[in-house]
């Protein structure tokens, strides 16, 4: 094996070689620093190697041939190596994407990457704090060297800003170092220990001087503002390099430090961390300089990850998983990013919609953005498992949700820009597609990919790429280039398949909902055949999400539940952001939805600490503050997914705005995920009560509101897809209103809306898409008299809202009469009083469907439209076949779980014998009810048959203007505004409060991103200054503390 | 004698700490950062200072086996020298840079290169 110091050592024989090359032979002297960075990749690789695979011992390398003290040693571990690997790594790749600039500027330039590369990897090695010093200022003097490669002519401001502040730095690392030497009499890590700084005077204060000045290359808040204007102004594959490899190498002199200063230290370098994580998410909020918004996530970043060098007493065996992992992370995504940035031309976030068009570019962001933000199946995903457990198994409740919403505010921007890029414009000028520099952003892509597979495999919870589900709807990607119907026949195959081969292991329970997720997911996809091209991007998503919602009833512990729940998530982001005006409430769904996961995430952590049992059973044996604690935040993150009223506001719009064909994904089957959510919480943990309060009273309440006031803001839309959202909301308040009686017969009635509720849901989107579709619309005032010419999706709109309204004889009316009988046994009158007037408000809204869509006059513009496709139309007779069914023989999916319920609420259960259903109130026969029902009905239309046979029709054009000419016309149209009697009675209740307190939130934190990033003057006196406050408030804050 | 040497390098590099962060021009600045250099390089002198004894030059006047127990601490002075060093090639690049920073705006005021902020 080769000894570690010749990565110094090759480093520096190619930067005197290079001294000595004509300064026209410039391919040669590129392909001398290219072999040297590619040597030292080498040598680092075959150390990870030997360690991971043969266990090699740690090796000492002792420069002058004698032991510290009297020399300096560098020490090759398994961290040294992996860190290494990584500076190597980049730095290599980083030369292949300067290619152009390097051979331009020649060997100077070239021998300065070296040096920094070296400097990076002597930061790491070294175990002599003077050793470490001078490594830092060859850093310093190469980044000075390399900032002049960039072409931004800001450049050279930015550099000597850095100069600056690092003169400062540098002194106080000396006075540090030499007052530590004073107090230890040694210069060697493994010399000194903590007593010695305890004991010696002002040997506190020298570790403090030298902690601090090695902290400050971190970047830490506020003394940051050199480095924003390095990273807005570099050339971007030094910009990412320094973004890798310095902020790795000084984390790993963090670490050392660390060990040096003993365990008093650690929490002050958590508070620099997370203070540093949250203002510099905070700050980006307002950036639209696509560089310097990296920069601030850089910051952000490396704060997080010095917040968790702060955590090593608690992470234990962790530790170098937690912090690997988002070392890991940052790398591969901010070199990635930074390489994308060149090349796109415009600086603005908007400009890199002209990514779109490279499906590999734009994979290349997704995964980017998806490794920053930490999702499965990436390593910052495992580390903040490990994190949150770990924190939470320590009590540090406020940390961990400091780091969460310093996570959610960084999510929130990362995904405004990722949908800019996807939905925004494409600008006329094209990317430059500069071979070395694609080669560099793959390699980036493929590593971020590998460390998700190795961390996988590392991780004690399974590796997250082994699901089978997850790996068919990532095969996807590679299929994506085969016509849409071929991707379509493949996805229904397979979930039908995986269905067919699982269905025997789930219980009546989960099997309703793998029915609904595996047999509905397929019917509805039928729509899809109607898409033509290839429709890139959409399998993948769709696939995903319905990944996510198979292993999420398949998860039997918190980690894989949580997995299962953050990859249905990311996957229906993607799909709801198809839509065509859907950018912005995409963003909003992907904000509520992480923070929501977020939620389920403490939750999981709280529970998790307590006992490693399978997450049912841990569930259950919670007891006391900390019960409450999981229940309350476990049902509020399940209620994000629901749309629960107070945190509907992503709903309309995401649902409204989808394709066609997903409308129906995301309301009919996604939502489900919510309440099979909370039907597990509940199940597991019954009532729970937090700091006195009953959390499912409260819970109670919740769904009715929503119930009442989602259908109050469905009936006042105008538009049909709006108004469907609306009813969901709805809809689903009715469903948490059930399983919060707490019965067994509020368990049917939600069970029972679980599947009428995907079954109509799916059923209406169809067609008010397939209308929509044709008219051009989702106006409905500007539709009507369609029935002659839509005839099929008159029919699936009819028995649609005959079902919703629960009128008999369809399944809803069966919905209606557990609902009675359920809260008849119930005790809370007043909850129960406003959900029972919520039925013939619902009413009111699907009356519009059929009166304002289908009947009344034709308008001319519509007068030539046909129906719906056949696709779109097909999924929907299956649906009116399956109500019926349903309606008439409801046993068939209900009598099972009626009996499974039995073991969780013995009492109130219902009677299936014969074609009754019997309950302690009465019976309800369907098969008579639809006899009766069709009877009247028959014998009715009959009659009007025969009475109109010689009425006259009133035609279009039979009605008499009064003189005027109303300016808009449409608003005379007794469709507009149909309900503005009851608006105003009762629109004070429709008024958007909710939405105006989010966007109020919303507001002040931008706002107090652009105030506090004025902070940052662009003047390096200034920046000297906030070095020196921050030494300062450290210096209280450690002496307070 | 070495307190003395450790408050006049402290003073120092007050002194160019003040300069370098109230002048607005570059090179007063990296004039200022020199004196302060020079400061941070006395205290580490003085640190290895210790009284009474001599230079750390094995010679005649000193023996090997007596060494231990005459000679100042060599090591700071070691370091001093690579402090040296590296402040001169700090220095250097930034008078090239202040040169460069000159040539493209014709004006050494630190405040008119403030177009990278916020």
């Amino acid at each position: 094996m080769v000894s570690a110091i010749v990565i110094i050592a090759a480093a520096l024989a190619a930067e005197f070689m290079l001294g000595l090359f004509n300064e026209r032979w410039r391919a040669a002297a590129y392909g001398v620093t290219l072999f040297a960075l590619g040597f030292m990749a080498f040598i680092s690789a075959e150390w990870v190697w030997a360690f991971a695979v043969y266990d090699a011992q740690p090796a000492e390398i002792f420069t002058a041939g004698v032991q510290p003290p009297f020399a300096i040693n560098l020490r090759m571990g398994f961290p040294e190596a992996a860190l290494t690997l990584l500076i190597n790594l980049t730095g290599l790749f980083s030369a292949l994407y300067l290619r152009r600039a390097l051979l331009e500027k020649g060997r100077a330039a070239m021998a300065v990457l070296l040096v920094f590369v070296m400097a990076q990897n002597g930061i790491v090695l070294t175990r002599d704090i003077f050793n470490l010093f001078v490594f830092f200022e060859l850093a310093v003097i190469a980044t000075g060297g390399l900032m002049l490669l960039s072409e931004d002519e800001r450049a050279v401001a930015a550099g000597f800003k850095y100069l600056i502040v690092s003169q400062v730095i540098s002194a106080f690392l000396l006075i540090g170092i030499i007052f530590s030497y004073h107090a230890t009499g040694v210069l060697n890590f493994d010399l000194m220990r903590p007593e010695h700084f305890a004991a010696a005077q002002g040997g506190a204060i020298a570790f403090f001087l030298m902690f601090i000045a090695v902290v400050a290359e971190l970047k830490p808040f506020p003394a940051n503002g050199w480095a924003l204007d390095i990273y807005e102004s570099a050339h971007p594959a030094f910009a990412g390099l320094f973004s890798v490899a310095s902020a790795a190498a000084t984390l790993y002199a963090v670490d050392k430090l660390l060990v040096l200063g003993g365990p008093a230290w650690l929490p002050v370098a958590t508070g620099i961390g997370v203070v540093t994580f949250i203002a510099a998410n905070l700050l980006a909020l307002p950036q639209r300089n696509d560089r310097r918004l990296l920069g601030y996530s850089s910051v952000a970043q490396i704060g997080l990850i010095l917040a968790v060098l702060g955590q090593r007493d608690i992470l234990g065996d962790h530790y170098f998983f937690v912090a690997g992992g988002l070392i890991a992370a940052h790398a591969a995504a901010k070199a990635g990013l930074y390489w994308l940035s060149g090349l796109v031309a415009s600086r603005d976030i908007i400009g890199w919609s002209t990514l779109r068009g490279h499906p590999v570019l734009i994979f290349a962001f997704v995964s980017f953005i998806a490794l920053l933000t930490g999702l499965p199946p990436f390593p910052g995903f495992y580390a903040k498992w490990e994190l949150a457990v770990a924190l939470a198994g320590s009590g540090r409740y406020i940390l961990l949700a400091l780091i969460l919403i310093g996570a959610l505010i960084e999510a929130g921007y990362l995904f405004r820009w990722l949908g800019y890029a996807l939905k925004r414009d494409k600008p006329s000028e094209e990317i430059s597609c500069d071979p070395s520099a694609v080669t560099a952003i793959i390699a980036a892509l493929a590593a971020g990919w590998a460390f998700a597979y190795l961390w996988g495999d590392l991780s004690a919870h399974g590796n997250i790429l082994h699901a089978v589900p997850l790996l068919f709807a990532l095969s996807f990607l590679l299929l994506d280039w085969l016509p849409a119907w071929v991707k379509n026949t493949v996805a229904i195959v397979g979930m039908v398949g995986y269905f067919i081969l699982n269905y025997t292991d789930y219980d009546p329970l989960r099997l309703i909902f793998a029915v609904i997720i595996l047999i509905g997911g397929p019917v509805i996809l039928l729509a899809s055949y109607d898409a033509h091209g290839r429709r890139i991007g959409f399998y993948p998503s769709a696939m995903l999400m319905y990944a996510g919602l198979t292993q999420l009833i398949g998860a039997t512990d918190f980690f894989s539940f949580f997995v299962a729940w953050e990859l249905l998530t990311v996957g229906s982001y993607f799909l709801i952001l198809r839509g065509k005006h859907s950018e912005p409430h995409a963003l909003s769904y992907i904000i509520f939805s992480l923070g929501g996961a977020f939620l389920i995430l403490t939750g999981f952590a709280l529970a998790a600490t307590v006992s490693p049992l399978p997450m049912f059973e841990a569930l259950q044996h919670l007891t006391g503050e900390t019960a409450g604690w999981v229940f309350l935040l476990l049902a509020v993150g399940f209620m994000t997914k629901t749309a629960a009223i107070g945190l509907h506001i992503w709903l309309p719009g995401a649902h409204a705005e989808a394709e066609t064909d997903v409308s129906p994904m995301v309301s009919g089957i996604l939502l489900k995920a919510g309440l099979y959510g909370l039907m597990v919480l509940m199940l597991a943990m019954g009532k729970q009560r937090f700091y006195g309060i009953d959390i499912v009273h409260v819970m109670l309440w919740v769904g009715a509101l929503s119930a009442l006031l989602g259908n109050l803001m469905a009936i006042f839309e105008e538009d049909a897809k709006r108004l469907l959202a609306y009813s969901s909301i709805g809809q689903m308040g009715y469903a948490l209103f059930g399983l919060a009686l707490m019965n067994h017969l509020g368990w049917v009635m939600a069970l029972m809306f679980v599947i009428n509720h995907y079954i109509y849901k799916s059923m209406l989107f169809l067609s008010a898409g397939g209308v929509a579709k044709r008219t051009g619309t989702r106006l409905m005032y500007k539709m009507g008299g369609l029935i002659t010419l839509m005839p099929l999706s008159f029919i699936a709109v009819l028995i649609g809202i005959i079902a919703v309204s629960g009128v008999p004889p369809l399944s809803g009316f069966g919905g209606r009469w557990i609902f009675y009988n359920a809260i008849l046994s119930a005790e809370h009158r007043l909850p129960m009083v406003i959900t029972f007037f919520s039925g013939p408000i619902a009413f009111l809204y699907l009356f519009r469907l059929i009166h304002t869509v289908f009947l009344g006059q034709l308008k001319d513009e519509n007068r030539r439209i046909k129906e719906a496709p056949f696709w779109v139309i097909l999924p929907q007779m299956l649906y009116v076949g399956l109500l019926m069914a349903f309606a008439i023989v409801p046993g068939l999916a209900l009598r099972r779980v009626d009996t499974y319920l039995n073991q969780f609420f013995p009492e109130g259960g219902l009677n299936w014998e014969g074609i009754t259903i019997t309950s302690q109130f009465g019976y309800w026969s369907p098969v008579s009810i639809m006899i009766i029902v069709c009877a009247i009905f028959g014998s009715l239309f009959a009659w009007l048959m025969f009475i109109n046979r010689r009425a006259q029709k009133v035609k279009q054009f039979n009605i008499v203007f009064a003189a005027e000419r109303p300016y808009r016309p449409e608003t005379t149209h007794f469709a507009w505004n149909f309900f503005a009697p009851y608006r105003k009675a009762l629109g004070f209740l429709v008024q958007p409060f909710v939405t105006r307190f989010w966007e109020t939130i919303a507001d002040i934190l931008h706002t107090a991103g652009d105030i506090g990033r004025r902070l940052y003057t662009g003047n390096p006196q200034t920046y000297a200054l906030h070095f020196l406050a921050f030494v300062v408030i450290v210096y209280f804050f450690w002496t307070g503390g | 004698m070495a307190h003395l040497a450790m408050a006049t390098g402290f003073i120092l590099i007050l002194i160019g700490f003040y300069g370098a962060l109230t002048n607005r021009n570059i090179l007063r600045m990296i004039v200022a950062f020199t004196v302060a250099d020079s400061g941070v390089n006395l205290v580490l002198v003085a640190v290895g200072y210790m009284r009474g004894r001599t230079a750390p030059i094995l010679d005649n006047t000193v023996p090997a086996a007596e060494a231990a127990a005459r000679i100042i601490d060599p090591v700071p002075q070691a370091l001093v020298l690579t402090a040296i060093v590296i402040g001169v090639g700090v220095t250097a690049l930034m008078l090239a840079y202040s040169y460069k920073l000159y040539e493209k705006k014709r004006t050494l005021d630190i405040t008119k290169h403030t177009e990278l902020k916020w």
